[in-house]
C-alpha cells in the first residue's frame, strides 16, 4: 500500500542521513591522523643537487580524497568590496600566505608592464580583487579584498589571508611574465600556522601539500629548493619553501640589491579595547578609504614611520588593511579584530646597515597598536647579516610590552637568505 | 577641442595653461588625473575617470603625464600615483591620492555643489 511505503520514507532517509554523518565523522579522523603523521617537519633540509628536484612524497592518496568529502569547497571569487565573507564552522583566518618572486629582464619597467586584465587574472585566480591602489617611482602598491600586492620591476610580493588559494597564482603569473620576456629567478613561499587549518582548501591543506604544488609548477631552472617547517615551544610554526636558480649569491650582494630585509610579524589574542578600533560604527554609509583613513588616525599606524604614506582601508563590518610606500620600501598591516580569533600582522622591508634602528622602532610602534598577547617574528635576510644581533635586537624591541622570547630557530635557505623565527609571550611574574 | 564629457590630455604647457584660463572664466571646476605610463594602478583606474567625465559634464576632465609636465607635477607636490587634484580659478581646492573609486565621486560631487 502507497501510504505504508510513505510511512517508511521518512524513517529510511534519515537512516541514511545519519549513516552518512556517521561515514564523515570516520573520514574526518582518518585525516588528523594523516596530518598528524607529517606535522614534525615533513621534509627533512632539503640540499638538492642541480638535477634533482624531488621532496619526500607527500601523504597518501587517501588524504586528498578524504580532503574532497570533509573540507568546503573553495570559496566562490570574491567580488563585493567591502565584506569579509563569513564561514560557516570557523571565523575568518588571519594569518596569511606570503608568495614573493623575483624575475630577470632587460627593460626598466618589467614587471610594472604587466596588464590590468593580466593582472585581474592573477588575483581572479586567488579569488580576491583590487580594493585601492597607489603607486610611486619604485613600486606598485595594491590593497586587495584579501591583503596585498607590491609590484616592484622585479619582485613581486602577493600576501593573501582567509581560505584565499595564493598559490593558484603561479602558474598565470609566469604565464603573463613570459610574455613580457621576464625569467623567474627566485620564489619564497611564507606562512605561519592557521588558526582554522581544515577550513583551508587545496593546495593549502598542509605545508606538504603546498610544497608539492609548488614543487610541480616551478621551472626547472630553479634547481635550488629547500622546504622546512621552523619550529617553536607552541603548537605554532613558520613554514618556508624555497627555489631559487643560484645557491650562493656573490652577484646579488656585490650588486647590493640584497642589503634589503623583510621583516613578518603576526600578533594574537590583540587587546580588546584596541581591537574595537577597528570595527565600522553602526550606520556610518562612508567609504572604506573614508573609514580606513579615520582608523589609521585614530590608532596612530600613520606615525609608525612618519615617512611613510599610508593608504588604509577599514572593511565591513570589520577589518582594516593598508599599505605604506616610504620610497623603495613598503609596509602593511593587516587587522582581523573579532574576538576569539583577533589576529593582526605587520610587514616591511628595510636596510640593516643604517636603518636598523628605524625598523625596530617600527616594530615596537606597531606591536603597541595592537598590545597583544602573543607575537611571533621572522627575518628574512642576506647571509652576511648577523642573526645573533638581529634576534637579540628583536627581544630588546618587544621587551617594554613584557613580552618574553619563548623560542628561537634559523635556516639558512640556498638563494634566499638566512630566515629567523621568533615567538614572544607575555614575562610570568 | 575635445568633446564635452571626456578627458582632456594635456601634452604641453601651453595646453595646460589654455585649460586652466578657460575654466576659470567659465567658473567650472577642474579634475586632473596625475598619471605616467610606470604606474600600473594609473591604468587601472583610467577606464574610471573617463567614465566620471562621461557623467560630470559640467566639470573640467584633464590627464598630466609626470614626466611630461614635470614642473606641473613638481608645483602639485604629486609624489604619489595617481593623484587627482581639484582646482577652482586656478587655485587647489582638494585632493585625492590613490587609485580610489569610492572617494572621487563623491569628491566631484562635494566641489561641484560649492
Amino acid at each position: 500500500m502507497s501510504s505504508s511505503r510513505e510511512d517508511l520514507l521518512l524513517p529510511l532517509l534519515l537512516l541514511l542521513l545519519l549513516l552518512l554523518h556517521l561515514a564523515s565523522l570516520c573520514l574526518q579522523s582518518l585525516s588528523l591522523v594523516a596530518s598528524h603523521a607529517c606535522h614534525p617537519p615533513p621534509f627533512s633540509h632539503l640540499i638538492p643537487s642541480a638535477h634533482q628536484n624531488s621532496i619526500n612524497p607527500p601523504p597518501s592518496p587517501l588524504s586528498s580524497h578524504v580532503h574532497a568529502l570533509v573540507y568546503p569547497t573553495p570559496s566562490t571569487p570574491f567580488r563585493c568590496f567591502y565584506h569579509r565573507r563569513g564561514m560557516a564552522v570557523s571565523g575568518f583566518e588571519g594569518f596569511e600566505k606570503r608568495l614573493e618572486l623575483h624575475f630577470s629582464g632587460h627593460d626598466s619597467l618589467g614587471l610594472r608592464r604587466l596588464r590590468c586584465d593580466a593582472l585581474a587574472q592573477v588575483l581572479d585566480a586567488v579569488q580576491c580583487t583590487v580594493v585601492s591602489a597607489v603607486g610611486n617611482r619604485y613600486f606598485d602598491a595594491y590593497i586587495l579584498s584579501e591583503s596585498s600586492l607590491f609590484v616592484y620591476p622585479y619582485k613581486m610580493v602577493l600576501k593573501t589571508c582567509g581560505t584565499t588559494q595564493l598559490l593558484r597564482s603561479v602558474p598565470c603569473l609566469l604565464r603573463h611574465t613570459a610574455e613580457l620576456g621576464l625569467r623567474l629567478r627566485a620564489c619564497r613561499y611564507s606562512r605561519g600556522s592557521f588558526i582554522f587549518p581544515r577550513a583551508q582548501p587545496f593546495p593549502h591543506t598542509s605545508f606538504a601539500e603546498e610544497a608539492l604544488y609548488l614543487e610541480e609548477r616551478l621551472p626547472p631552472s630553479l634547481a635550488f629548493r629547500k622546504a622546512c617547517v621552523l619550529p617553536s615551544s607552541s603548537s605554532h610554526s613558520w613554514h618556508v619553501y624555497s627555489a631559487s636558480a643560484a645557491a650562493d649569491d656573490d652577484d646579488r650582494l656585490a650588486a647590493g640589491s640584497w642589503s634589503t630585509f623583510t621583516v613578518e610579524v603576526c600578533m594574537t589574542e590583540l587587546d580588546r579595547s584596541l581591537a574595537r578600533r577597528f570595527f565600522r560604527k553602526k550606520g556610518d554609509e562612508r567609504s572604506g578609504d573614508a573609514v580606513g583613513a579615520d582608523m589609521t588616525d585614530l590608532t596612530e599606524i600613520g606615525s609608525i614611520n612618519p615617512r611613510t604614506l599610508v593608504c588604509g582601508f577599514a572593511f565591513d563590518p570589520c577589518g582594516y588593511s593598508m599599505n605604506g610606500l616610504d620610497r623603495d620600501s613598503y609596509s602593511t598591516i593587516h587587522v582581523t579584530p573579532e574576538e576569539g580569533h583577533s589576529y593582526a600582522s605587520f610587514e616591511c622591508t628595510g636596510r640593516w646597515a643604517g636603518g636598523r634602528a628605524e625598523v625596530l622602532d617600527s616594530l615596537r610602534k606597531a606591536i603597541g597598536v595592537f598590545r597583544p598577547g602573543a607575537v611571533s617574528v621572522s627575518f628574512c635576510m642576506a647571509p652576511n647579516v648577523d642573526e645573533n644581533q638581529v634576534r637579540s635586537a628583536v627581544g630588546d624591541a618587544l621587551e617594554p610590552f613584557g613580552l618574553s622570547c619563548r623560542s628561537q630557530a634559523v635556516e639558512e635557505f640556498p638563494g634566499a637568505g638566512i630566515v629567523t623565527y621568533q615567538t614572544f609571550t607575555p614575562r610570568r611574574e | 577641442m575635445a568633446e564635452k564629457g571626456s578627458v582632456i590630455g594635456c601634452h604641453t604647457i601651453a595646453q595646460w595653461n589654455r585649460h586652466l584660463q578657460l575654466a576659470s572664466e567659465s567658473g567650472k571646476l577642474v579634475v586632473v588625473d596625475f598619471t605616467s605610463s610606470w604606474c600600473g594602478p594609473c591604468r587601472m583606474i583610467a577606464p574610471f575617470f573617463a567614465e566620471l567625465a562621461n557623467k560630470f559634464t559640467d566639470a573640467i576632465f584633464l590627464r598630466v603625464d609626470v614626466n611630461e609636465l614635470k614642473r606641473v607635477a613638481l608645483d602639485c607636490a604629486i609624489e604619489t600615483l595617481p593623484t587627482f587634484i581639484f582646482l577652482r580659478q586656478g587655485n587647489i581646492v582638494d585632493r585625492v591620492v590613490g587609485a580610489r573609486k569610492d572617494m572621487l565621486p563623491k569628491k566631484i560631487e562635494l566641489h561641484m555643489r560649492n
